[in-house]
């Protein structure tokens, strides 16, 4: 038994650094801002298979959260400063994101 | 005869006092549900991406691993009832908490509390307990992304100890790696999921008599599930299941399949509930000429599990 459980856990070690060495690459940097509860723009374009980096700017009195189930980020962002939000190599597609704390507020990231 | 006792044993169940409420919310429910269902079956912008976890139920696990830097508080409790005579119920609720430090690997662990009602069960000793009977940690990596392919596959390794057996009550102890495939694929966008996992569950054990003994388990299931509402996910969960005698499939002692809906409600941004009922379907245990294996498994099992993001 040992043996097997060492086995998946190298297993699954040796596959996180092939991941985290892709992140490596430089970041393509998008930029978006909240204003009356809405995303401007409300769609981003980056590449695909590079980090992206997007900044977004809450232009609005009350915090948001920018979250995205497919991109696997959340970031809160207080009113009137801003935030970088990380997010790794990613597959041609559309990825929606969206303001967790006003569920109304949604945008696109299109990755070509 | 067997149709008219049938219908007697409805009709007494029924007028139970403890059924009427039961009975009033869950119609209270399929009616609220089926009415969004109808004012939101044209509208399908009101669906949106979903974190595919927990939508199977948990028996079947999705291969969502959260999102980054995402802490969770969430008591999951896995209950089984019945065996081969007596009465038998037993259930471990483990307080797991849940870190996501990456958006390729999830880390979660806990204590587990068990309790367990067992009396005139053959082969088992009448308990009536509650006790801290273990802990278990789980770490979650992606090993494929949903990307151009509508598939996900997370794999899963979960180490566990428990000072209880699981299925006895009896001080023991006793070491697990639940080790996962955790697949998914989104089959119609935002609504209709398949889920798919694989388990191999080898674990040791010391008894009274300070003797070690293996076993191991191996499953293979299949889930699909469907959002009726925004936020509301029903569906149904297959699981096969085998029992061993050794860590590596050494002897065969059984087989169960088990059957049975699932219901997953993301209750608020930051709370969800996944439950599900599953009753052994079919089963054989070896050497014994009756239905069923309620030897390794219980003839029903449940699961409920809540969520709190903070």
């Amino acid at each position: 038994m040992k043996k097997v459980a060492l086995l998946v856990l190298l297993g699954a070690a040796a596959l996180l650094p092939i991941k985290y060495g892709v992140a490596q690459e430089r970041a393509a940097a998008l930029a978006i801002t909240v204003k009356d509860h809405r995303f401007e723009p409300a769609e981003l374009r980056a590449p695909a298979n590079r980090p992206i980096s997007i900044s977004v700017k809450n232009a609005d009195s009350a915090p948001i959260e920018f979250e995205s189930v497919s991109l696997r980020v959340e970031k809160v962002i207080a009113p009137g400063t801003s935030g970088t939000v990380n997010v790794r190599p990613l597959a041609p597609g559309r990825y929606e994101f969206f303001d967790d704390f006003h569920q109304q507020t949604r945008g696109t990231l299109v990755v070509q | 005869m067997v149709t008219i006792n049938k219908q007697k044993k409805i009709g007494t169940l029924l007028r139970l006092p403890l059924h009427r409420p039961v009975l009033i919310v869950a119609i209270a429910a399929v009616a609220f549900f089926a009415c969004r269902v109808s004012a939101q079956a044209q509208d399908n912008n009101a669906f949106h991406e979903i974190e595919t976890k927990y939508i199977f139920g948990t028996f079947t696990v999705g291969s969502s691993t959260g999102i980054e830097s995402e802490k969770a508080f969430e008591p999951e409790t896995q209950a089984a009832f019945g065996k081969r005579g007596g009465r038998y119920a037993t259930s471990a609720t483990t307080l797991e908490f849940e870190y996501t430090p990456t958006q390729y690997l999830q880390i979660i662990g806990g204590p587990i509390v068990s309790y367990y009602n067992i009396r005139n069960v053959p082969d088992l000793d009448d308990r009536n307990l509650a006790t801290v009977s273990g802990f278990e940690a789980e770490f979650r990596s992606v090993l494929i992304d949903r990307g151009p392919s509508p598939l996900a596959v997370t794999l899963s390794v979960e180490p566990e100890f428990h000072s209880r057996d699981e299925t006895s009550g009896a001080k023991v102890v006793n070491y697990a790696l639940d080790v996962k495939l955790e697949a998914d694929a989104e089959l119609i966008k935002n609504r209709l999921f398949l889920g798919f996992n694989l388990l191999y569950e080898p674990e040791t054990t010391r008894a009274d008599l300070g003797m070690w003994s293996k076993e191991s388990t191996f499953g293979i299931s299949s889930a699909l599930a469907f959002q009726i509402v925004p936020n509301v996910v029903v569906g149904g969960d297959l699981w096969y299941l085998r029992h061993y005698e050794g860590a590596l499939f050494d002897s065969f002692t059984g087989d169960a399949v088990y059957l049975g809906p699932t219901f997953y409600w993301k209750i608020a941004p930051k709370i969800l509930m996944s439950a599900t009922w599953q009753a052994q379907i079919a089963g054989h245990e070896q050497g014994i000429n009756a239905a069923f294996d309620l030897t390794d498994f219980s003839r029903y099992r449940a699961r409920l599990l809540l969520e709190f993001e903070f």
